[in-house]
């Protein structure tokens, strides 16, 4: 494989489509470790962070299973911009592709979303291999330069950037005979609203760096930061006052009636009003609490007392033991 | 802050005339400065040499008219008239809009009586006509009016010429807010240690109730081996499900 692709072509990638990828690995993954693990496969199944691997699969695995889709999206003058991505059927062993199925697929996308065309496919692993040509070939009927997708789902928690790359074809003459090989490319991560708001929740449910135990922790380490660094400007500028109070540095009056336009502003929020509303929703909100709290204790309580009226039974064969109501 | 940048050429151009000239000459320097609307701010001409010479001399009423305007309000110049010359309209203007800004200084929230008694403008309509036309749309002032409480609210004004002695009260509100942000500081982190150790505790009660429920199942099970195969009714399996009953 070439290490260098010079055709000028940009790529822009969606975070949905490596959401995607990782959620259809995760899936096949997690499906066929079923028995030993239940208990991991239902929390590999929850896991919809961007990179991540199932942490349940490691029982009997030989090697980890390969998914195949395709990816759509835009191609305008020399920008690609991959939005969405597929599923699709594919045996490597017997290298035969469900033609049927992705045309169905197609037809079903067309209808949604009328600009996006098949760009390329993708796939999960560690690097890009011979074996994949097949499956490229197989793919330009219907895209005459399809792309390449390839995941790596190993966590890494050294690596700093995405482990996904894209790889075009490309046709060089090796010993003569001209053959397509692969060629990375570089590409740009683009995102819509409303994937930077999932992605950016998803970021926020775990706080990365082992400083902040808990989501609340993270949050008031936000805070913290913040004022800090209100609190080292506000330093600065009483530094300054005073240093022109002892005369060290010379008056300059512009700069002067900012700070007493901004001292001005000073107490920001006081006033009843405030503390009416301020006080009102501190109250709703331990109200709230607290009425979760109850609802929370009833249901538990109501559970140990299904439990124990089991246990001992009025009309029990051994007799003795009484219900608990 | 925009309106420093406005005024700052403006500052600069007079500050070169009225260097430039003396006397009667800088006294219609003044009277130009005062007059021009964008024009706030005048500590910088009265902090020149040529400006200072006035004083004492015939034409000290013009810098007793910067004076005013630098640090006074209408009020004053009422009180004042018969010292200083006759205002003309634009001066009375300017005059009034420092006005509010001098009353910006004390108070956020300031009453319509109050500005009308300060403007000596008698109805509502003309107050709120002069705070809109010419305070907020020049820029000097940021604010919500409130016609039902019959407020003016502040939130932005511009600062006005500093007194010497202002310099060592802001010094002093600058360092109480130092010191109440650091409080603040202080407390945030002491709620995140609050928050971890809580989590913790959490994490270890959680696993003490997990071993004492494994614990609990093992002995369960061994007691179930030990009884014979009829008492293996539906109770037995019942038994083994329970999680704290024992």
């Amino acid at each position: 494989m070439a290490s260098s692709s010079s055709r000028g072509l940009t790529f822009k990638l969606h975070p949905l489509v490596i959401v995607n990828i990782s959620d259809h690995y995760t899936r096949v993954k997690s499906q066929l470790n079923l028995p030993p693990s239940l208990t991991s496969t239902s929390s590999a199944a929850t896991s919809n962070n961007n990179n991540n691997n199932s942490n349940g699969g490691e029982n009997n695995q030989q090697k980890p299973p390969r998914v195949y889709g395709c990816v759509i999206g835009v191609q305008r003058g020399r920008t690609v911009e991959i939005f969405n991505s597929f599923e699709l059927i594919y045996d490597p062993s017997t290298r035969s592709l469900d033609r049927s199925f992705l045309e169905k697929k197609q037809e079903l996308y067309k209808k949604v979303f009328p600009h996006f065309y098949v760009l390329g496919w993708y796939s999960t692993g560690s690097d890009a291999q011979e074996s994949d040509m097949h499956f490229h070939k197989a793919l330009m009927d219907i895209n005459e330069s399809p792309l390449y997708v390839l995941l790596n789902p190993a966590i890494n928690p050294a690596q700093k950037d995405l482990p996904v790359t894209i790889y075009e074809s490309e046709l060089h003459v090796i010993d003569g005979v001209p053959q397509l090989i692969f060629v990375r490319s570089s590409y740009t991560i683009e995102t819509v609203e409303a994937e930077r708001i999932s992605v950016d929740h998803v970021a926020h449910l775990k706080p990365s760096g082992g400083s902040a135990a808990t989501q609340l922790a993270a949050q008031l380490t936000g805070i913290h930061s913040a004022i800090k660094m209100l609190n080292s400007r506000i330093r600065v500028v009483h530094q300054y006052l005073v240093g022109m109070q002892k005369g060290d540095i010379p008056c300059e009056s512009s700069l002067l009636r900012q700070v007493s336009s901004l001292l001005r502003r000073l107490p920001a929020i006081e006033s009843e009003k405030f503390q009416d509303d301020l006080l009102m929703e501190y109250n709703d909100t331990l109200l709230i609490t607290y009425l979760a709290m109850f609802t929370n204790c009833s249901s538990t309580m109501n559970e140990l007392v299904d439990k124990f009226n089991t246990a001992y039974d009025r009309h029990s064969r051994r007799g003795g033991r009484t219900a608990f109501i | 802050m925009d309106i420093e940048q406005n005024q700052a050429e403006l500052i600069d151009n007079f500050v070169k005339q009225a260097s430039a000239q003396k006397g009667t000459a800088l006294g219609s320097v003044i009277l130009e400065a005062t007059s021009h609307p964008s024009l706030f701010a005048f500590s910088e001409i009265l902090a020149l040499p040529t400006v200072a010479e006035l004083e004492g001399t015939e034409n000290s009423v013009y810098l007793k008219v910067l004076q005013l305007f630098a640090h006074g309000t209408w009020s004053d110049y009422k009180s004042n008239c018969s010292s200083l010359p006759q205002l003309v309209p634009d001066q009375v203007l300017k005059l009034k809009q420092l006005t509010v800004l001098t009353l910006a200084e004390t108070n956020k929230v300031l009453p319509y009586d109050e500005l009308m008694m300060e403007l000596d403008v008698t109805n509502v309509r003309e107050l709120e006509d002069f705070l809109i036309n010419e305070c907020m749309y020049a820029g000097i002032v940021r604010g919500k009016l409130d016609q039902l409480r019959r407020c003016f609210e502040i939130q932005f004004a511009a600062g006005r010429d500093l007194r010497p002695g202002q310099l060592g009260s802001m010094i002093q509100t600058l360092s109480n807010w130092l010191g109440t942000s650091d409080n603040l500081l202080v407390s945030i982190q002491e709620e995140i240690k609050w928050a971890d150790t809580m989590s913790e505790l959490d994490k270890k009660h959680r696993k003490e109730v997990e071993d004492r429920v494994e614990e609990v199942k093992k002995s369960v099970s061994v007691k179930l081996q030990t009884v014979s195969r009829l008492k293996l009714s539906s109770e037995g399996s019942k038994i083994s499900t329970l999680n704290l009953v024992e």
